[in-house]
């Protein structure tokens, strides 16, 4: 029997709380990658949030049954309960602009009900060379590739 | 009177298909883009043929198969 799908109906849910309620957010990292057809691997989806303290950040989560862990000198944002244990939070993008600044670039993506504000694949290339670290840098062949077949399929 | 049992199946037809139009696709990009891998490119046209949310799954299932054999 196959395995059910690791991203099923628990997550697009939490994804569907997200803008219901209108909170400010980004898919970033190889998630956002993959979303939009790059043949990059991952293991959770980062989400890119402007302000942790949005009370319609903390609604969304109630409304999933999910609940939010503050960051320490050790540990980053944390989020936790069903239907979040996939999701990493973000604060912060290397080498990109500001929140806002991304986020007037950021291409609509649907998955479920909702359309959700994902980076576009030339600026998730430029976070993962902005971060230097091999794991970064060994997905940029891939990444690139995956944006140059995306823009001759557009000139098509 | 039943098929003949030799007949192509339309599904495999179809998908032949599809991979000779994909097949030509690739190699005008990387004729265009002599640095690009043939291989990531053949494999982005085969996710851009799935809805977004097949292509994350894809990548969060060899994710984790990557994990565990680690």
């Amino acid at each position: 029997m196959d395995a059910p799908p690791p991203f099923s109906d628990r997550e697009i849910a939490f994804l569907d709380a997200l803008v219901d309620e209108g909170v400010d957010f980004l898919v970033v990292g190889l998630a956002a990658a993959a979303l939009q057809g790059a043949p990059a691997v991952t293991q959770d989806v980062d989400l890119w949030l402007r302000d942790l303290t949005d009370p319609r950040f903390y609604r969304a989560l109630q409304r999933i049954g999910a609940f939010y862990i503050a960051p320490t000198h050790s540990t980053p944002p944390l989020i936790g309960g069903a239907g979040t244990e996939l999701f990493d939070i973000v604060v912060h993008m290397h080498g990109l602009g500001s929140f806002e600044q991304e986020a007037s670039t950021a291409i609509r993506i649907n998955v479920g009900r909702a359309e959700i504000p994902v980076l576009p694949l030339s600026r998730i290339i430029e976070s993962k060379k902005a971060t230097g670290r091999p794991k970064d840098l060994s997905i940029l062949p891939a990444l690139e590739d995956a944006l140059r077949t995306q823009e001759h399929r557009h000139e098509r | 009177m039943p098929a003949p049992t030799d007949a192509p199946d339309p599904a495999a037809v179809d998908a032949l298909e599809r991979a000779r139009v994909r097949l030509r696709a690739a190699q005008a990009i990387c004729a265009a883009e002599p640095q690009a891998s043939f291989e990531n490119v053949w494999h982005t046209l085969i996710l851009l043929e799935e809805s977004p949310v097949d292509r994350l799954n894809r990548s969060l299932a060899r994710g984790r198969a990557t994990a565990i054999q680690r």
